[in-house]
């Protein structure tokens, strides 16, 4: 009995040595904590890209849609024969540097939709510090291209966000103006209204004989409150953060400028 | 400046009010290992009284004593193991006050009134087990038995409300509701609304029927030693037969158990895309090729099972020609479902690949080739079973020709089905695609449930080619159990890291933080290395549990082993 006893044992430590051997061999992944990213006044094109390579793989989220192939252009590897992003983003847009388009590709992602890919992208600037922006900057252009992201980009960033793009003081400065505030939010990534903008979530533009002003602020402040029918696939697309993102004097006027939007 | 450090100390302080530390093997571990095996405990003593009342009432009604007497040796092991899950039920407790007291309080503040109910509820379970139990031979006839498996159902219900309560906090921490942020007072969030989460239900079915695999698992291995260990022809039948049972039950369950997690993957997508995502696209996403492996094993090895048990079935050597056919498909489907797709690729290795997806594995990758691989599997197992179930015997039914040939018909049919919708599946979006799935799934499901029904009609009067000789199984057969269970338990462990570690740096998802120094989420290597040890502590816990068990059941199986002998060379098992 004892050599059975023997062989189940060896069996048993057998297949979970041979479990944790493959688990081992494959590629480590651990998800980390989002970290602050703090860059010093003399930091260096190769600082800002490996933390920007960190950001990439981390905090920001990219690996889930881009280098699939199928959610959103690839990125580190050649998209359709132009070359991976570093290569490519100086030549998307006539009078843009490479510096320039991919900062505005990440403060507002549906200025320029890849063809044959949705505007899903999150406006980034709003997830990102200043800091991690530049070092992403940074990262991508060293893709194929050269970096040109220096030390100064970043504070001027900085200074721009505390000016009022986000934050405490709401979108587009603080603005009342609904007009303002809906671009500046970036509804219509998603959101058509008066013949503006994507039809991925509701069309806005005869909300207000859908919903009152009532319904309409409790939807942005919570987006599962209620699912209009129809889009039941995208529910929980739409961030749950404008609420905390815009004054309530912003939040007012939108619920009521767009409830009048019969 | 002053503000940021202010905002540092306080983070500090909190941290540090939030945490305990554990020796050597840190916090996070200590409550891993606890709550891990406290689960592989809890998952065999509610999936085992299942079939111990199904195995009851086939005594009943079918008049055979002998599964009565196999549903009284499932509820002894649960006896031992019962205690092993509450002792373990209550480390995870005091490792939770301790090593993560905010955490736990308010966990507390939210579900308190659950937990007294819990508690209330497992007396009860505890109560009704040993009545159940120990009145095994005082109620053994007439109404006095029809009672007796009332009690057998009431554990059940216990069992199962106890496990829905449980879940309720764990599913709550994955989803909570939206409404509820990081500002909500805990004391104010209503009970049920808590409890009623997007994952709660999917949750509760999917190890409803995740136990019963799991405790089949392990009774089939338990059975195994025994039969290993047997001194006696009449002992080692018994346990070949009871082995036998305890893996019919697993493979059966686990053949549900992908639709079960398949609705429970979709409503974490429609809680969270990001989660989703993350789970199966993300950082998670090489756990999925780890998991395809596992299952990969689990079909050959069950199907192995089958076919070597045929060897002890006259008349099976006709379909024997067969089994390297049904190989050839399951290792094939295996191939295909460890085909990874979407994941993690730093630029260098994306660079080696030619781009996001391998140039000819990567089509064997999406989503259309692994449904159409793994519902293929499905099929070829069930088939396995049925040529198993055939062997010795030859229908005398007049429409006996007509019937197989109209159950080879919708063989090839729901296989028919299965191959267009995969292949159709690579020229439409991706949301048609998604349906596409269910419509191979019918046609699986469909063809299990009316194969089946032709069968049993055919086999009326079925003239029998010789008794399964049980016993007669090469040793081989018994250590594939082993394998089996191992690699149950094992699974269940990477399932358990995958559910939770999707919460990533959250105890409660986008609610409460972990801010301790184990919030990272960790890689699959050292989760891998924790779950084998998991797996040993249970597994070395439940040897020891049954050692305990059979010191005391040994002279009653020999008193009994006489008749037994008997009916053992009877064709039973399905």
């Amino acid at each position: 009995m004892w050599a059975t006893n023997a062989k189940i044992v060896g069996i048993v430590l057998g297949t979970l040595a041979l479990y944790t051997l493959i688990a081992n061999k494959i590629p480590q992944v651990q998800s980390e904590v989002p970290q602050t990213l703090t860059l010093g006044a003399n930091v260096t094109p190769e600082q800002l890209v490996a933390a920007g390579e960190k950001v990439f793989n981390g905090i920001g989220g990219c690996t889930t849609c881009h280098g699939l192939g199928t959610r959103a252009p690839n990125l580190l590897t050649d998209e359709k024969g132009t070359g991976p992003i570093g290569a490519r983003c100086g030549k998307r847009e006539a009078g843009k540097s490479c510096k320039q388009y991919l900062y505005e590709s990440l403060d507002n992602p549906t200025a320029y939709i890849v063809p044959g890919y949705q505007p899903i992208m999150p406006v980034m600037t709003r997830q990102l510090s200043p800091q991690q922006i530049w070092a992403l900057i940074a990262f991508l252009e060293s893709q194929g291209g050269t970096v040109d992201v220096t030390a100064s980009d970043v504070p001027a960033a900085a200074a721009a966000a505390a000016a009022g793009a986000g934050g405490v003081a709401g979108f587009a400065g603080g603005s009342t103006d609904p007009k303002a505030i809906i671009p500046a939010a970036g509804c219509l990534a998603c959101h058509k209204l008066d013949g503006q903008g994507q039809v991925i979530a509701p069309d806005l533009t005869h909300v207000g004989a859908r919903r009152d002003a009532e319904s309409i602020r409790k939807k942005i402040l919570d987006p599962m409150s209620s699912i209009a029918p129809g889009y039941e696939k995208l529910a929980g697309i739409m961030p749950k953060t404008f609420g905390s993102m815009m004054s309530a004097a912003q939040l007012e006027a939108l619920a009521q400028y767009l409830a009048g939007h019969k | 400046m002053t503000d940021h450090l202010l905002l540092l100390l306080q983070a500090a302080s909190d941290t540090t009010r939030a945490y305990g530390e554990f020796p050597l093997i840190g916090a996070r571990a200590a409550v891993w290992i606890a709550a891990e095996v406290h689960l592989m405990f809890a998952a065999f003593v509610l999936g085992v009284p299942m079939f111990a009342v199904v195995a009851e009432a086939i005594g009943i009604f079918g008049g055979d004593e002998r599964y009565d007497r196999l549903a009284k040796e499932f509820t002894r092991l649960l006896l031992v193991a019962y205690s092993a899950t509450a002792i373990w039920g209550a480390v995870l407790v005091f490792f939770l006050a301790t090593l993560y007291p905010r955490f736990w309080a308010y966990l507390t503040a939210v579900f308190g009134p659950s937990m007294w109910v819990y508690a209330a509820l497992f007396f009860l379970e505890s109560f009704t087990l040993y009545l159940y139990y120990y009145g095994w031979d005082r109620w053994k006839r007439d109404r006095a038995k029809w009672v007796h498996w009332g009690l057998g159902i009431l554990l059940n219900v216990w069992g199962t409300i106890v496990m829905f309560i449980a879940n309720s906090w764990l599913t709550y921490m994955m989803t909570p509701p939206r409404d509820i942020t990081p500002a909500t007072d805990p004391a104010t969030i209503k009970l049920w609304h808590a409890i009623a989460n997007a994952t709660w239900m999917p949750i509760n079915v999917h190890r409803l029927i995740a136990n019963v695999v799991f405790g089949g698992a392990i009774v089939a291995a338990y059975a195994s030693y025994r039969f290993l260990a047997a001194r006696t022809d009449e002992e080692r039948a018994h346990y070949d037969w009871m082995g036998y049972v305890g893996n019919f039950i697993a493979i059966s369950a686990l053949i549900v158990l992908p639709f079960a997690g398949y609705w429970l993957g979709r409503e974490i997508y429609q809680y969270d895309q990001s989660m989703g995502i993350t789970m199966m696209g993300g950082f998670m996403s090489w756990l999925w090729v780890i998991q395809a492996f596992l299952i990969a094993v689990l079909f050959l090895t069950g199907n192995y099972y089958l076919w070597v048990g045929m060897e002890r079935i006259p008349g099976a050597e006709r379909f024997r020609p067969y089994t390297k056919y049904l190989l050839v498909v399951l290792v094939l489907g295996a191939i295909v479902w460890g085909t990874p797709h979407t994941m993690i690729a730093d630029s260098k290795e994306l660079a080696a690949m030619g781009g996001s997806h391998h140039p000819f594995l990567g089509a064997l990758g999406v989503m259309s080739a692994k449904n159409t691989a793994v519902n293929l599997m499905i099929l070829t197992t069930f088939l396995s079973f049925l040529l198993y179930r055939r062997a010795n015997t030859r229908p005398v039914v007049p429409w006996a020709r007509a019937g197989t040939l109209i159950q080879a018909a919708m063989f090839a049919l729901a296989a028919a089905v299965v191959l267009f919708y995969g292949i159709r599946g690579y020229f439409v979006d991706a949301i048609v695609r998604i349906g596409f799935s269910v419509y191979q799934v019918l046609a699986v499901l469909s063809c299990i449930v009316f194969v089946t029904v032709i069968d049993i009609s055919l086999g009326r009067g079925a003239k029998s080619l010789g008794a399964i000789q049980w016993g007669k199984m090469p040793a081989r057969s018994q250590y594939a159990l082993f394998v089996l269970a191992v690699t149950f338990t094992w699974l269940m462990g990477l399932m358990g890291f995958a559910r939770s570690g999707v919460r990533q740096y959250w105890h409660v998802w986008q609610v409460v933080q972990d801010t301790s120094k184990y919030a990272a989420t960790p890689a699959l290597g050292y989760a891998s290395k924790m779950i084998s040890l998991c797996v040993l502590i249970f597994l070395s816990l439940v040897a020891f549990v049954f050692w305990l068990g059979g010191l005391a059941e040994k002279s009653t199986f020999v008193a009994a082993s006489g008749p037994e002998g008997a009916k053992g060379a009877r064709h039973v098992g399905h």
